[in-house]
C-alpha cells in the first residue's frame, strides 16, 4: 500500500478513535450534570417542603430568613451573564475578522512576494561568504556533539 | 582532521552543520553553506511568531484546505505522523494552550534552570479532542487541510524534521551533523562514529556519552525553557494535551535515538509525557531519561538501531 493512503488510512481511524472518546466525554459529562440536577431538584423539593411550614422544626422567623436568601440567590442568578456566551460571540468576531483578511490578503501577498524576493537575493550574495565562512569555522571531527532540551 | 563548519541562531536556538568533504573541502563548505540556508529559510517559513511566515498565514486562513509549500506540507504531515507515532501525546495544535501558557510570542529564555516545586506529578494523557487528526496533506494537490481556527505549532517537530531534510541532502558526503538546537542528526558514508554527550538538565556535567555512527539523537526537557507565568508558577513548553497546562510527570528530561530526527523528538517528546514509570518503553532504540528525584537511567536497548548498522 502507498505511505500516503496508509497515512491516510491511519489518521481516518484516530478521527473515529477521537470522535468516540468525545462521545464518551459527552456522555460521561451528561450524565454527571443530570445526576447533580435530579440531586438538587430532590433537595429542593425537600427544602421548598421545609419552608412553607410543613416541617414542624421550622419556626416562622427562620422560614422568612430561608426565603430572603433564596430570593437574593434568584437575583443573583438572573443578573449573571451566562460565561458560555462569550466564546461563541468570539469565533463569530473571528469569522467577521476573517472576510476582511481576505479582502487584503492579495495587497498582503504582493507585498510578501516583493520581501522574499528581496531576501532570496541577499541570500545569494551572502552565499559565497557564507562557503569562505563555513571553510573558516572548521572544527576537528573528534570534537563532541551535545544534545540538549530542544 | 577537520571537517567544514557553520553555526548559526536558528529556531529560537543555536544551530550547526558539519560536513567532512574527504578531499573536496569547497564542496563539503557549499553543502553547509546550502544547509545554513535551508535551515534559516525554514525558519522564516515555519515561525510561529513571524505573523509574515507562511504557517502564520496558514493559522489565519479562513478556509479549510489552504495550497502550502513542500515544507509545511512536510510539517504538518510530520505532525500528524508524530500525533499518531505518540498516540496522541504529541499533539502540535496546542496552540491556544502554549499561549494561554504564556508562551505567545518569541521569548528570550533567561538561561535559568527550574524545577516546578514540589507539585504532584501524574503521566499525561491525549486531549480528548485530539484535533491533531484533523489535520491532513493533499501532495496531489499540493495542500493542507484542516477545520478552520485549528492552529498549528510546529516545535520540536519542525527541529527533527529539519535535521532529517539536511541530513537527506548530505547523505553522499563522507561524514556530516546536523545540531537544531540540540536535535541531532549524523550519517555519512564513511560511517564515522560520533561522540552525542546528554546534557545534563539541572547544568551540571554531561550525564552520559553516546556513539552513533547514523541516526538521529533528540533530547526534551522541562528545565531550560521556562518562565515564570502571570501566576507566579514555573511554566515551560511541554503541555500535557489532556489539561492543556505544562506537564508534571516526574520526568524532567528525556533523549532518545532513532532512525530518523523527526522519530527521535517524538519519542523523546512521548517518554516525558508518560511519566517515569513507562518512559523506558518509549525509547526503542535507546535513550536516557532523567527522573524529578535526580535518577538517572540509562536505556541500552540500542539492538534494533545497531542491527540497521545505524549505531557504532
Amino acid at each position: 500500500m502507498d505511505p500516503i493512503e496508509k497515512r491516510e488510512l491511519k489518521r481516518k481511524a484516530w478521527m473515529r478513535l477521537a470522535a468516540q472518546r468525545r462521545r464518551a466525554g459527552l456522555l460521561r459529562g451528561r450524565v454527571v450534570v443530570i445526576s447533580l440536577i435530579c440531586f438538587a431538584v430532590l433537595w429542593g423539593a425537600v427544602f421548598a417542603q421545609m419552608i412553607t411550614g410543613n416541617d414542624p422544626v421550622l419556626s416562622a422567623k427562620q422560614a422568612t430568613a430561608a426565603k430572603r436568601t433564596v430570593a437574593s440567590a434568584k437575583r443573583e442568578i438572573e443578573t449573571t451573564e451566562p460565561r458560555e456566551l462569550e466564546p461563541k460571540r468570539g469565533r463569530r468576531g473571528e469569522r467577521a475578522d476573517g472576510d476582511s483578511a481576505e479582502s487584503r490578503g492579495e495587497a498582503e501577498a504582493e507585498e510578501l512576494a516583493a520581501v522574499e524576493a528581496e531576501e532570496v537575493a541577499a541570500l545569494e550574495a551572502e552565499e559565497v561568504a557564507a562557503v569562505e565562512a563555513a571553510e573558516a569555522e572548521a572544527v576537528e571531527v573528534e570534537e563532541p556533539l551535545v544534545t540538549s532540551q530542544s | 582532521m577537520s571537517e567544514a563548519a557553520a553555526t548559526f541562531p536558528c529556531f529560537g536556538g543555536i544551530c550547526s552543520v558539519r560536513v567532512s568533504g574527504g578531499g573536496e573541502r569547497y564542496a563539503a563548505a557549499g553543502a553547509v553553506a546550502d544547509a545554513k540556508r535551508l535551515l534559516l529559510l525554514a525558519h522564516r517559513t515555519l515561525s510561529r511568531f513571524d505573523p509574515r511566515s507562511e504557517l502564520s498565514r496558514l493559522n489565519r486562513d479562513p478556509r479549510r484546505e489552504v495550497p502550502a509549500s513542500p515544507l509545511l506540507r512536510r510539517l504538518v504531515a510530520g505532525a500528524l505522523s508524530a500525533g499518531m507515532r505518540s498516540g496522541g501525546l504529541v499533539d502540535a495544535t496546542l496552540v491556544d494552550e502554549i499561549e494561554a501558557a504564556g508562551y505567545a510570542e518569541s521569548r528570550d529564555f533567561d538561561g535559568a534552570l527550574r524545577v516546578a516545586p514540589a507539585l504532584p506529578s501524574h503521566p499525561a494523557h491525549p486531549s480528548v479532542r485530539s484535533a491533531w487528526c484533523e489535520l491532513a496533506v493533499d501532495e496531489r494537490a499540493g495542500t493542507v487541510s484542516r477545520p478552520p481556527g485549528l492552529r498549528i505549532d510546529p516545535g520540536g517537530i519542525a527541529k527533527g524534521l529539519l535535521a532529517d531534510e539536511v541530513a537527506a541532502r548530505l547523505t553522499d558526503f563522507p561524514a556530516f551533523a546536523v545540531d537544531c538546537c540540540g536535535d541531532l542528526r549524523v550519517g555519512g558514508t564513511e560511517a564515522r562514529p560520533r561522540t552525542v554527550l546528554v546534557d545534563d538538565p539541572l547544568g551540571g556535567a554531561p550525564l552520559h556519552e553516546l556513539r552513533i555512527a547514523a541516526g538521529a539523537v533528540a533530547t526534551s526537557g522541562v528545565t531550560r525553557r521556562t518562565w515564570i507565568d502571570a501566576e507566579g508558577r514555573v511554566a515551560h513548553q511541554i503541555l500535557d494535551p489532556s489539561s492543556g497546562r505544562p506537564a508534571h510527570t516526574g520526568v524532567i528530561q528525556a533523549t532518545a535515538v532513532a532512525p530518523t530526527g523527526l522519530l527521535a523528538e517524538t519519542l523523546a517528546k512521548s517518554a516525558l509525557l508518560v511519566g517515569p514509570e513507562r518512559a523506558a518503553s518509549q525509547l526503542p532504540f535507546g535513550g536516557v531519561i532523567v527522573a524529578e528525584s535526580g535518577a538517572v537511567v540509562v536505556c541500552e536497548s540500542l539492538a534494533p538501531l545497531a542491527a540497521a548498522g545505524l549505531v557504532a
